[in-house]
């Protein structure tokens, strides 16, 4: 066959060498195209609480975390109590994850008898590349296990319970460094003074910066907004640590507020660190998968 | 004739469409000791494989892993692969002594590349086959990973949960791009 168009043929060599040669660097660009799946930014914070207040962190689906905290006494008690070791006040509380974002919980602490009962729902988590904060419901009810101080005037049991309701926004800024604001309102069925608040504002703050991948620093204050409570209760202020060990995350701490249910450490913190009326204390988190996942 | 030729310029297009890939690509990995085994899926595995060239390349992203426990999840992203700083794992490679993949059957092949997980990358060959079936080209390939290989830490207290090396599956059905 003779070509009469040898122009188009080098033509066609020409596009045939190109295309090869095209092939070969294009096939890297496949991965450009590809849509990165929208994902939760996940591991804000260690553990469900960050030192008292709870965090956005709520266990997987069917994970069962088991707490165990101590509150030790004043530190300030010096060497005859230990700097407080002799005296502990404990907590100890299950929390279950019903799913990947709903956490249900019990808890019961040594003060004042208080059996507490809670719900925290993850409503809207930060995602990678989208949403830059996320949003985690609170509620728990608080239940004093006191014995009546008057057992013969007529007693309520409505009179026992205080509720607090909470918005956690948070923010992991990159990996070592999450944050999280938190307002609560607390309201007191009974209070021990005729005239004082029922409801109780507080705004809270925290972080947490990681120092190694299982260690990490703590910080949380929570502000009581200026209401007529008794005068003698102040400001919460948390330091601490947690450090992660497999299965076991353990939070050691120093702070003003013994109590460790909300109604306690959020309104009625009655000592100060200018007055070094401080307790150290831990969070002993172990969590154990009790359910399916899927 | 003219028309041939104005066809054959545009065929390379259609001749050099030796691309296949996904998106979906399946990856598995077991970790086996004594006293426990864990093992994860990703079904996000992106694969690309040039039948011109010979060449392969796969990414996959680490938080794409699922476990069986929320917290193993957790654990591996944060304190193993540190996803944060090293988002995904990524192979390229080149087949080696590669023909023409058969319209039908199972072809062993050998591929050379670079594999890169946790940020380290090692030079190493893989075994795999592929099939044809129908439009479809199938990937599979197993391996073993050295945790060491890739810098990634085991503390001495889960040295006995955790396997030194690691046992990966990969399966794949490729389509033409």
């Amino acid at each position: 066959m003779k070509c009469r168009y040898p122009q188009v043929l080098l033509l066609c060599c020409a596009l045939y060498t190109a295309v090869a040669g095209v092939a070969q660097d294009d096939m890297m660009d496949f991965f450009d195209e590809v849509d990165e799946q929208a994902r939760p930014v996940t591991a804000v914070f260690k553990s469900q609480r960050l030192i008292n207040v709870h965090t956005c962190e709520t266990p997987g689906k069917g994970e069962m975390n088991f707490v165990i905290a101590h509150r030790f006494g004043r530190i300030s008690d010096g060497a005859y109590a230990l700097w407080g070791l002799d005296n502990a006040s404990m907590r100890m509380a299950f929390e279950y994850g019903l799913s990947d974002r709903v956490m249900l919980s019990v808890g019961r602490s040594t003060f004042e008898k208080t059996f507490e009962g809670g719900v925290k729902v993850r409503a809207l988590e930060q995602m990678e590349g989208g949403r830059p904060f996320g949003l985690t419901f609170y509620s728990v009810t608080m239940a004093n296990g006191l014995r009546w101080a008057d057992p013969e005037r007529e007693n309520y049991f409505s009179s026992r319970l205080s509720f607090a309701h909470q918005a956690i926004l948070t923010r992991k800024f990159d990996d070592k460094l999450s944050v999280l604001l938190v307002p609560s309102l607390i309201h007191r069925n009974l209070v021990d003074v005729p005239g004082r608040a029922h409801d109780v504002a507080t705004l809270g703050g925290g972080f947490r910066y990681k120092i190694s991948n299982r260690t990490t620093v703590n910080a949380e204050y929570h502000y009581l907004l200026p209401r007529p409570i008794q005068d003698e209760w102040h400001n919460s202020l948390s330091l601490g640590i947690d450090i992660e060990t497999g299965g076991h995350v353990f939070q050691l701490h120093v702070t003003n507020s013994r109590g460790m249910f909300e109604r306690s450490f959020l309104t009625e913190t009655p000592d100060r660190w200018q007055d070094g009326e401080l307790y150290f204390g831990f969070n002993l988190n172990r969590v154990f998968q009790v359910g399916d996942r899927r | 004739m003219k028309h041939i030729l104005l066809l054959l310029a545009f065929l390379p297009a259609a001749i050099f469409a030796q691309q296949f890939v996904t998106r979906e690509g399946n990856v598995h990995f077991l970790s086996e000791t004594p006293i426990e085994d864990i093992e994860a899926t990703s079904s996000e595995a992106s694969v690309i494989l040039d039948l011109e060239t010979g060449r392969v390349a796969v990414q996959v992203p680490i938080l794409s892993f699922h476990f069986e426990k929320a917290l193993m999840e957790e654990h591996f992203n944060e304190n193993y692969m540190e996803s944060g700083t090293y988002p995904k794992a990524k192979f390229t490679g080149t087949l080696r002594d590669f023909g023409a993949l058969p319209e039908s059957g199972a072809v062993e092949v050998m591929v050379d590349g670079s594999f890169e997980v946790h940020g380290v990358s090692v030079d190493r060959p893989f075994n795999g086959t592929l099939e044809r079936k129908g439009d479809e080209v199938m990937l599979i390939c197993r391996f073993d990973v050295r945790t060491e290989d890739h810098e990634i830490p085991i503390p001495a207290v889960v040295r006995d949960n955790i396997a030194e090396v690691i046992a990966v599956d990969i399966k794949a059905s490729l389509v033409a791009r």
